[in-house]
């Protein structure tokens, strides 16, 4: 298939093809292939859940659901244990696919792959273990809260190492010896090497290395509301997202101080007087999160107009609903945006640009800041309006930054798809 | 290119349409954010009982002060009885918990002076709402000073537009000091009669002081112990308890040990 393709998309899609058939990274967009519906289903659970059945819903609010809904409690219970059972075991799903593929290629056994993915899993345990229960030598307690949407990198990592040394075990094996022994002297190796790693984690740091990261990437709280901390929360917050740490990160602008100062300033007196008009709520949560963060759902608008990858298109029929209220994971998992070079670079910059661009407006006192609270689900151009108590600017600027984002994601969907195509089928671009 | 701007279409139209119900709700977001709001000040009321003054918690806020990571401002206000209000102390900026001693320049026992008391009380809530803007507190109240937090929350808390978190009375009298357990008191009957309109989120706490074991000396255990008619089932919880042992007389357990942790622990929590 002939594509007309700048110098710079070329260049792009080249480093794209080269990056996908790297081993490593073959086996991670496998892995997240393979879990891509168990995701779907996590996230549209938690979907219903939380727009449709929480207080703090958008459904909930706005369809007046309490009233005409039964059974509310019973549903809330249900769909909380579906979401938990999937995208609460998402790491573990993700070091079992990715240790799985790894030592696929390597081996016709299943047993060794899938002995691979079990020596992951237990791996990526160790390293999520409740240190005081470890160290004062009680029964050993789990931890399962840093095994969710915001575990994926380290899921990739554990599955990766572990992965490559069953690899290495697997080239190194001795054709003359009997095979269980073989595999059962590997595997005890491994565990008692991998166990030791995570021991050591456990006993030399007081955080498990997910809120290691989390807290690395939730710094910029602690600083004045300024452009600069503002496009640096947006750098930070996207390239977790890219590295799979999906986790409520950019919600919780929403929950600092000045929100709620400015809500009060609202609420207490007439008219909109905000005292606070620059912060994280009023430019990032509100203007820089259609979708979900990375204005997602310019993407998702973007694969539609590209219409070039029937995949993609399908992919983003299936993440429909969950882009609409703002749930990012499954498109970002089913694309995949994560680890994906191509993707980075609109997924970083269109949401600078909003930034950017509502900060803008907010200074020069054209559109009002936001300062209700949003409620979950919100679609992605109606914050803005909700948040501003119904300001026709504030949906005017939302609409505009969606559509400006849309075009930036544009040709990087175009081109992400020409090298999803030739990472299969070779195809010409000139 | 027809087919790609369908689907690009269907999917504004979706987008459009999942905004439709958030347009139509717009009118009713003020009403339904002032519902849901707290600010972020939530101040916690201390009321004396009879024959003392707006100083009698000093040594009890002193104490409170002393083993927490967040110090409580300390405002003290007298209502007179022309309903003007004297101030001292202060609430430091950003203090989230402060504490508000209400006293009453008329702090006389009985019945009569008991009603004014909770109209004096209602007159200092409001206007110190009006400064500081705040929409939910939580109370304590020493004796009689649990009866005046009982009647204005039975009467006054709705006009205020205020929610009531947490209520702490500490050897509060319901039934005064009738030593006869089949003799209901006017104060009583009011207060049983009232009990449908307390908050329905409200926490309760009620603490008997215990020297023997009908009373701590001034107060029967009777009278204490008809709290539960007033709020057990009005409220969302309500929980009794009785101390005993050292400093369990009347006048000095707002400065008991047992107390002073069931406070910290149930009340500034």
């Amino acid at each position: 298939m002939a594509e007309q393709t700048s110098s710079f998309g070329r260049h792009l899609i080249g480093f794209e093809i080269q990056f996908r058939r790297n081993r490593q990274i073959t086996a991670i967009y496998h892995a997240l292939r393979l879990i891509f519906p168990v995701i779907l289903v996590g996230t549209l659970a938690d979907f219903i859940n939380q727009t449709w059945l929480q207080r703090s819903g958008y459904y909930y609010q706005t369809l007046h659901v309490a009233k005409w809904a039964f059974q509310l409690k019973l549903l809330r219970q249900y769909l909380g244990l579906l979401s938990a059972g999937t995208l609460g075991l998402t790491a573990i799903l993700v070091t079992f696919a990715v240790s799985f593929y790894l030592v696929a290629p390597a081996t016709p056994l299943i047993v060794d792959r899938l002995m691979a993915g079990i020596i992951a899993i237990i791996a990526l345990k160790s390293l999520n273990v409740n240190r005081q229960s470890v160290l004062g030598n009680h029964s050993v307690q789990w931890l399962s809260n840093n095994l969710g949407l915001s575990g994926i990198l380290v899921g990739v990592l554990v599955g990766l190492l572990v992965g490559n040394g069953y690899r290495w075990l697997i080239d190194h094996q001795d054709p003359d010896h009997k095979r269980l022994e073989q595999t059962v002297g590997g595997i005890g190796l491994w565990l008692i090497v991998l166990n030791g790693l995570g021991f050591l984690w456990v006993s030399t740091q007081t955080v498990s290395l997910n809120a290691a990261l989390l807290t690395l990437s939730q710094w910029p709280f602690q600083l004045p509301h300024t452009l600069g901390t503002l496009l640096g929360f947006g750098l930070l917050t996207g390239t977790c997202q890219w590295f799979g740490i999906l986790g409520p990160i950019a919600s919780v602008g929403g929950q600092s101080i000045e929100a709620a100062q400015n809500l009060a300033a609202v609420l207490d007196r007439s008219g909109w007087h905000v005292p606070h008009p620059v912060t994280l709520h009023t430019v990032v949560d509100v203007y820089a999160t259609s979708g979900g963060p990375g204005m997602v759902l310019a993407l998702l608008l973007a694969i539609f107009l590209v219409q070039h990858h029937a995949r993609q298109r399908r992919v983003g029929w299936y993440c429909l609903i969950p882009t609409l209220g703002n749930f990012n994971a499954p498109l970002l998992m089913g694309l995949p945006v994560i680890f994906s070079p191509i993707l980075f670079l609109p997924f970083i910059l269109a949401p600078l640009l909003c930034i950017t661009l509502s900060w803008a407006c907010l200074v020069l006192h054209w559109v009002p800041a936001a300062a209700y609270p949003l409620a979950n689900g919100t679609p992605g151009i109606l914050q803005a309006y909700l948040g501003t108590g119904g300001s026709l600017a504030a949906l005017g600027l939302s609409v505009v930054e969606l559509l400006l984002s849309t075009a930036i994601y544009y040709p990087f969907v175009k081109w992400a798809g020409i090298a999803e195509e030739a990472v299969t089928h070779e195809p010409t671009i000139s | 290119m027809n087919r790609q701007f369908r689907s690009f279409g269907v999917i504004m139209l979706m987008l459009l349409l999942l905004c439709v119900p958030g347009f139509l709700w717009r009118s009713q977001q003020r009403a339904h954010v002032q519902a849901a709001y707290r600010s972020q000040m939530a101040p916690v009321f201390l009321v004396p009982g009879s024959s003392a003054t707006q100083n009698r918690f000093n040594d009890l806020v002193g104490e409170l002060n002393r083993e927490t990571p967040h110090q409580h401002s300390l405002l003290r206000v007298e209502v007179m009885t022309d309903g003007a209000l004297k101030y001292s102390g202060s609430i430091r900026a950003n203090d989230r918990q402060p504490i508000v001693v209400v006293g009453f320049e008329n702090h006389h026992d009985g019945y009569e002076t008991i009603q004014k008391q909770a109209k004096w009380f209602t007159t200092a809530f409001r206007a110190l709402q009006q400064t500081y803007h705040f929409n939910h507190f939580s109370a304590m109240g020493h004796s009689n000073g649990g009866l005046v937090l009982t009647l204005f929350l039975e009467n006054d808390l709705v006009k205020t537009q205020a929610h009531a978190d947490r209520l702490m009375t500490i050897a509060s009298p319901f039934n005064l000091e009738e030593q006869d357990q089949s003799v209901d008191t006017p104060l009583f009957k009011q207060l049983s009669n009232g009990r449908k309109r307390l908050p329905k989120a409200l926490t309760v706490y009620s603490i008997a002081g215990s020297e023997g074991y009908s009373g701590d000396g001034i107060v029967p255990f009777d009278s204490v112990n008809r709290g539960k008619l007033i709020f057990q089932g009005q409220v969302k919880s309500f929980t009794q308890m009785t101390v005993t042992g050292a400093n369990a007389n009347h006048a000095d357990l707002p400065e008991n040990q047992q107390i002073v942790a069931l406070i910290r622990q149930d009340l500034l929590a």
